[in-house]
């Protein structure tokens, strides 16, 4: 076979079938490309959800949050404790020093 | 986004469960480890920044005047009886009964002073400024006075007879 056969070449260019474009092809082709280029709207918000979730799984931070949570809860409540054990302390005298048949 | 989303609430669940239950535990725990035994004035040396040897002499005055209130409960209490059986018997207000009204508003009178005398007493054991705290919330919780020098006392549900 010589491939500088024009005739060869004219005869196998004409079989070659060219498929139809579905339709609309170009006008699509263009909005993928803009949707690409496009920056994403929830992109920050996602990013900082990201980098707090990464943060939380981060095992020295959540050892160090937890401690500190339970730390002061644990001391919050202690100072509840006492004003509470305080309150009926203070009540439980004033019944005993002026029961109400004295008032 | 909804794992990252999920991770975080997840977390600040966490931390809120942690912390109130922490809460929660102390307070408890203090409130069972701080619970005073009937009568115990500690609640006053720390209230009112009290040393040792005024406590003690607040403690003998308290011991003293708890004797003398029994006494005045007492007698209240038969007063209180006497008005109910000249009450008793009678469709209107006899002079008896008007008598023995006297009588009992004369007792409770007597025995108001005593207790305010005992609070004044209590007082001035106590530094001079947290002497006029203490009287002054004594007063409020007693007598409903609005002095507004701080009531570090709260106004208890009264009862009739002494424990």
């Amino acid at each position: 076979m010589n491939p500088d056969d024009a005739k060869l070449s004219a005869l196998l260019r004409a079989s070659r079938a060219e498929p139809a474009l579905p339709p609309r092809f170009q006008e699509n082709v263009w909005r993928r490309i803009e949707d690409a280029e496009a920056p994403a709207p929830s992109t920050s918000r996602l990013s900082w959800l990201e980098a707090m979730a990464a943060l939380v799984l981060r095992p020295r931070f959540a050892l160090a949050t937890a401690t500190v949570l339970v730390v002061a809860g644990a001391l919050l409540g202690v100072h509840a404790g006492d004003l509470a054990a305080n309150r009926a302390a203070q009540a439980q005298y004033l019944t005993t020093v002026a029961p109400a048949a004295l008032r | 986004m909804n794992r990252s989303l999920a991770i975080v609430l997840g977390a600040l669940a966490l931390g809120v469960a942690l912390f109130s239950g922490s809460y929660l535990v102390g307070q408890r725990l203090c409130q069972v480890c701080v619970t005073q035994s009937p009568g115990s004035l500690d609640w006053m040396r720390k209230e009112f920044h009290l040393n040792a040897a005024e406590m003690g002499r607040i403690q003998k005055l308290h011991a003293a005047y708890l004797s003398q209130c029994n006494l005045m409960c007492r007698m209240v209490a038969v007063k209180k009886q006497e008005v109910a059986a000249a009450l008793n018997s009678a469709t209107n207000v006899s002079p008896v009964a008007e008598q023995k009204l006297a009588e009992l508003a004369a007792c409770r009178a007597q025995c108001q002073s005593r207790m305010l005398q005992y609070f004044v007493e209590v007082s001035q054991i106590m530094p001079p400024a947290e002497g006029r705290r203490y009287l002054a919330g004594m007063q409020n919780a007693v007598l409903g006075f609005r002095e507004g020098t701080g009531q570090p006392v709260s106004e208890p549900a009264g009862h009739e007879r002494h424990p």
